[in-house]
């Protein structure tokens, strides 16, 4: 069942300074269906983060339109929950208040709330750090309360942009664990913007590769990898076929990225 | 000594206080050794006897009591309108371009320029110091947490629309708690300029106050009485700014954290 439809979204940031318009998305279609996970998978510049915060309402297209549901996307709404690469955990408040942020907001009661919030902490591993300011935190435990923060809300759908692209590769590893163990259980919709290969293949259940400069998108690729998948994968011959091929597709684009530049 | 290596809070105690030592042994050097004369400057011990004399017979207590009021008073006045007002242009672009012009001018208006003004439309009543302090500071306020509301970081603005909070709560919940440490360092900063001008609305039409007790001692050439005057001043502004760092470490302890 399609949940989110994405059809003819472009973007053209206007000129500046005496420069050219840029077209950071051209006309673009994507369509994804209820308790998919697609990751959208490129090189910088490629207008992926653009087309995130498109959906999220964050960022008005130029044309086209992104329906969730069937009702137009307007502007940000907690039906959308979102992940930032940058820590936006609000430092004045405790992992729990962080997670709870969107609950308040909605008048669920104080009692309700905690409840709630608890049960994310758990969920991502945070037990222990209810009372903690996010400067304690490192950061793959802040962006561990960040997805508990967007999740704790239950929104249609979960918006990441490139979520772990701040954190050591050990980190990130069991971070990708962690979020698609989340997925496997609950059945969430997710899309997921990343520019590393790998992270693409292990979470997706769908890759969307996109060019650069203009961005659309080039390729679609199916991952028939079963579920639930563990980090071992990542050495089996199906993955490495699946990475082989999108490196070609990547490094053709980010090619021509360092050659406009 | 090397670059930036810190020192430990008791050797930091040490080196506050040596100051001070260096200071009175240097002042007690230029005036009991006679290189400057007594009716330009008064010694230490003179100026301490002129202190004891004003808190023990001249009722300086009293003097002092009135200009603390007087300081909080207009400072509390300035902040209740600044306060606000600076978080609306902070917020709102619309009221920024329309405040901001007018309120950059009168910043630079001199509060003490206004004096004259105020006892024409005030007279010399306590209404009138007030509002010297309050034109003093108003400005300043409403131009600074301005500044401060509108730099608030735009991702955790973005963050908290995406987790449905509409206008009302990105100003309570995201603006105003983000910026509060700030606001309240402002205000800190201000008090201390606050401090000027009450001496200065003091010094003219006034029959009490730290300020008028200086214009009083300036008349009888007491220099022992201004230096301590000033010195009071001085102490009472650490003390304040002692509170004020304690109080808002207290009220923001996620900062420390």
């Amino acid at each position: 069942m399609t949940i989110l439809k994405v059809e003819q979204v472009s973007r053209t940031f206007p000129a500046r300074h005496g420069n050219a318009p840029t077209k950071a998305l051209e006309p673009t279609d994507l369509v994804i269906g209820n308790n998919d996970f697609v990751t959208i998978l490129g090189p910088s510049g490629c207008g992926k983060s653009t087309l995130l915060r498109i959906v999220a309402g964050l960022d008005r297209p130029t044309s086209g339109r992104v329906t969730l549901d069937g009702r137009e996307v307007t502007g940000p709404g907690a039906d959308r929950g979102m992940v930032f690469q940058s820590y936006t955990l609000f430092p004045w408040l405790t992992v729990r208040e962080n997670i709870a942020f969107g609950l308040r907001e909605r008048g669920v009661s104080e009692a309700e709330r905690n409840k709630i919030a608890d049960a994310f902490i758990r969920q991502v591993g945070l037990s222990g750090f209810e009372n903690h300011w996010p400067k304690q935190l490192s950061g793959g435990m802040q962006q561990r309360t960040a997805i508990a923060r967007a999740l704790a809300n239950d929104p249609k759908i979960l918006l990441l942009d490139e979520p772990f692209g701040a954190l050591d590769n050990q980190t990130r590893a069991l971070m990708q664990e962690m979020l698609l163990g989340i997925w496997e259980r609950d059945q969430k919709t997710v899309l997921f913007v990343t520019h590393d290969i790998e992270e693409a293949i292990f979470l997706g259940s769908r890759v969307i590769v996109m060019s650069a400069r203009p961005g659309r998108i080039k390729a679609e690729i199916t991952v028939d990898l079963p579920h639930p998948r563990s980090y071992k994968i990542k050495t089996t011959p199906e993955f490495v076929q699946l990475k082989e091929r999108l490196v070609e597709e990547i490094r053709t684009e980010a090619l021509k990225v360092t050659e406009h530049a | 000594m090397r670059p930036l290596d810190p020192v430990t809070s008791k050797q930091r105690v040490a080196y506050g206080l040596a100051f001070f030592v260096v200071f009175v042994a240097l002042w007690s050097w230029a005036t009991f050794g006679g290189y400057v004369s007594k009716t330009f400057l008064a010694n230490p011990l003179t100026m301490v006897q002129e202190g004891y004399d004003l808190l023990a017979k001249q009722g300086f207590i009293y003097d002092i009591g009135m200009t603390i009021w007087r300081v909080v008073g207009g400072f509390a006045l300035a902040a209740i309108i600044a306060v606000p007002l600076g978080v609306l242009m902070g917020a709102y672009k619309p009221v920024e371009a329309f405040l901001e012009p007018f309120v950059s001018f009168a910043r630079y208006l001199p509060a003490s320029a206004f004096i004259p003004l105020l006892i024409l439309w005030a007279g010399i009543g306590e209404l009138q110091k007030l509002l010297v302090i309050f034109i003093g500071s108003v400005f300043q306020v409403i131009l600074m947490i301005a500044v401060t509301v509108g730099a608030t970081r735009r991702d955790l603005v973005e963050a908290a629309y995406t987790l449905g909070a509409k206008d009302r709560g990105i100003i309570r919940r995201v603006l105003l708690p983000s910026s509060a440490p700030e606001i309240a360092e402002i205000l800190r900063l201000v008090l201390g300029w606050a401090w000027t001008y009450v001496i200065v609305a003091e010094l003219i039409g006034s029959s009490s106050g730290i300020g008028h007790m200086i214009t009083d001692s300036q008349a009888l050439l007491n220099t022992g009485q201004i230096i301590f005057g000033i010195i009071v001043i001085g102490l009472i502004g650490l003390l304040s700014d002692f509170m004020f760092k304690a109080f808002n470490a207290w009220l923001f302890p996620w900062r420390l954290a």
